[in-house]
């Protein structure tokens, strides 16, 4: 081991407590930001799980000004769409739905809410309405015509329960007159999402084309890829082919663009905690960095007079703050693999919390990265030797007479 | 002979105006090879402030220093530095050693700096342990060693890395008058066994005794010098 490396690691056993109270600022620093980071990770996956795996899926194909105008005539043809998604070999599953704002009344209220018609099977490869059932059973495409499924907070504020009757009414295209049809509540959802439970109800597709006059088309086609990230990259060749001159594919960051920009927010959030978190923590070290050359001032001089350059001192108190830094790094890494294993087995439940119209249908648990263990150790070691500069340069700028004054 | 050591009217002043210290007054002085000399004098006669002008760590308010024949005020800072290294000898009242290292290793530190291979490094510093008294203590660190002990750790480092001169300011001071007269002995005996020039700054009347020279200092001058055989 080279000189300097023998010097520095003894001078920090010198003031164990010293040393100890200094890694820990920068291994407490370490943790925090994995932490911070592994749990914004955790909270914007959970938004995305809870905005597109929920129920609308990780991309979406509709006629081009449907999204624009909602008006329930501009349908597509799906089965050029279903047949290009089942070649697509990204695509996990995809499902045609039919979607009309209706009103469903029961014997005790009424409400105007969202009826999709839905090709149960087809559905259970997007999203996680089949898993969501409460009581009763899910679509059965073979079973009767009045199946519906209504979610847990709608059954609620209609007062109804499995088997009761209710009406739903929406507009037919054909006529321009509402169609009012009987059904029987066959089962409940509950995807513990707000506007889910609460605002829609679910029947078989051929049932609500026939309702609304639509014949075979189709407002939207949802399809989820393999790997969630894939909806996410614009520039696949995928959202062409599957785009034509009348409709249009898009992922889930242009269908929520709101989404997609408070995700960025929130990344941007955790650059300003680290920002702030680096200043204190540098203050941190270049305090008790000072401290320790403070202590020693007489002993630089006497470095300095037996012919050591001040470059040397300048490097030992740099290799001082590298020493520290990784031993601290090391500290804080272990805490921060501890910390956040400990807070992703409790989890922490927001428990129904909309933010930008997305609810957090589910505990939210921080998430490991491979950044976390090596961009940012990268980071707060950088950050430490910036620190240690100034109480470096300080030690080498010592000037050995005053330092001796007191002997020589 | 060329003196090993010349000051030519250095001067050394602090502060300006009414405050102005003339620490030292344009002093003359010349040490040739294989002396032994006492700078000697009252507290504040300007004894410290004359040895570190003559070690290079102080530059003369006027005046001139040569160091080995080269004026210190051409060179840089680091040549400055490097000159200390390889050829002056530092000893200090105390506090001389690094605490973290040991004694062996105390002593290798400016063999280090200066580049000396391993294998001749270890043989200098152990002959050289031996040679001041302290063969089988090379492992201890200075608080495991007593005063006169680290004084002679300090002589060992300013030997070893066989400098042209030892400045040693006040070596005694800080040791009961035995072991300051032990350590003094072994200096004498290294000044006229090796020829090591030796150069104190010392109220210790048994160094005046030892010196073959002693320079009076009084108010920043030099008042008096005496040759001895
Ligand atoms: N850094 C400084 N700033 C101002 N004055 C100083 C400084 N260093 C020394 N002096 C002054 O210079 C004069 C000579 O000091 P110096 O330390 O050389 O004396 P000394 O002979 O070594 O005394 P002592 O025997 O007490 O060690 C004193 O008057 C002292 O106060
Ligand atoms: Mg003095």
């Amino acid at each position: 081991m080279g000189l300097t490396w023998r010097l520095a690691l003894r001078n920090l056993m010198r003031n164990k407590r010293r040393t100890f109270l200094t890694a820990m600022i920068i291994s407490l620093s370490l943790t925090a930001l994995i932490l911070t980071d592994a749990f914004i990770e955790g909270m914007s996956d959970a938004m995305v799980r809870s905005a597109t795996r929920l129920y609308s899926g990780d991309a979406q194909i509709h006629h081009r000004d449907y999204l624009a105008q909602r008006e329930e005539s501009l349908a597509i043809d799906p089965d050029p769409f279903l047949e290009k998604l089942t070649q697509e070999t990204d695509v996990s599953g995809y499902a045609p739905r039919v979607l009309a704002f209706g009103m469903i009344s029961s014997a005790a209220n009424n409400r105007a809410i969202q009826v999709s018609g839905i090709d149960p099977d087809r559905e259970a490869t997007v999203s996680k309405l089949r898993g969501a059932i409460r009581d009763g059973n899910y679509l059965d495409s073979d079973g009767p015509r009045t199946q519906i499924l209504i979610g847990s907070r709608l059954a609620d504020l209609l007062e109804v329960e499995l088997g009761d009757r209710i009406v739903v009414s929406v507009n037919n295209q054909d006529t321009q007159g509402a169609e009012q049809q009987l059904f029987r509540v066959s089962g409940i959802f509950h995807f513990n999402a707000r506007a889910l439970d609460e605002n829609t109800a679910f029947v078989l597709l051929p049932r609500l084309q026939e309702m609304m006059g639509l014949g075979e088309s189709v407002h939207e086609i949802a399809f989820n890829f393999e790997e969630a990230n894939q909806a996410t990259q614009t520039d696949r060749p995928i959202w062409s082919r599957l785009s034509t001159d009348t409709a249009v594919a898009q992922g889930w960051t242009e269908l929520m663009p709101q989404l997609a920009t408070m995700l960025q927010l929130s990344n941007s959030s955790t650059l300003i905690a680290a920002v702030i978190l680096f200043i204190l923590a540098g203050l941190g070290v270049i305090n008790g960095m000072f401290m320790s050359i403070y202590e020693r001032t007489y002993e630089f001089g006497v470095l300095l007079a037996i012919g050591t350059r001040r470059t040397s001192i300048f490097r030992l108190i740099l290799a001082e703050g590298l020493v520290l830094a990784v031993g601290a790094i090391t500290i804080g890494a272990i805490l921060g693999v501890v910390v956040t294993a400990t807070m992703a087995a409790v989890g922490i439940d927001y428990g129904n919390m909309e933010i930008s119209g997305v609810s957090i249908a589910e505990v939210i648990r921080p998430e490991y990265h491979i950044n976390q263990y090596t961009v940012l150790p990268v980071w707060v070691l950088i950050m430490t030797l910036i620190a240690c500069v100034y109480p470096a340069v300080h030690a080498a700028r010592i000037v050995p007479a005053h330092a001796l004054h007191k002997s020589l | 002979m060329n003196p090993v050591i010349e000051t030519r009217q250095a001067s050394r002043h602090y502060g300006e105006g009414d405050t102005l210290v003339k620490a030292l007054d344009e002093v003359s002085l010349q040490i040739q090879p294989g002396e032994f000399t006492a700078i000697v004098g009252p507290s504040g006669s300007g004894k410290s402030t004359l040895l570190q002008l003559v070690g290079g760590l102080d530059i003369p308010s006027e005046g001139s220093i040569h160091l080995s024949g080269k004026a210190i005020s051409q060179m840089s800072g680091r040549e400055l530095s490097d000159f200390r290294r390889d050829h002056i000898g530092f000893i200090f009242q105390a506090y001389n050693l690094i605490p973290v290292l040991t004694a062996a290793e105390n002593c290798e530190y400016i063999m280090l700096l200066q580049g000396i291979a391993e294998k001749e490094r270890r043989e200098r510093v152990r002959a050289m342990l031996e040679r001041v008294g302290l063969g089988g203590k090379e492992n201890r660190r200075p608080n495991q060693l007593s005063g006169g002990q680290q004084q002679r750790v300090a002589v060992a480092r300013a030997m070893v890395s066989q400098p042209d001169i030892i400045l040693a300011d006040e070596p005694t001071a800080n040791l009961d008058s035995q072991t300051g007269a032990d350590l003094l002995d072994m200096m004498h005996e290294l000044n006229r066994k090796e020829g090591m020039t030796f150069v104190f700054s010392t109220h210790d009347p048994m160094i005046m005794e030892r010196a073959t020279r002693l320079v009076h200092l009084r108010d920043g001058r030099i008042e008096q010098e005496e040759h001895r055989a």
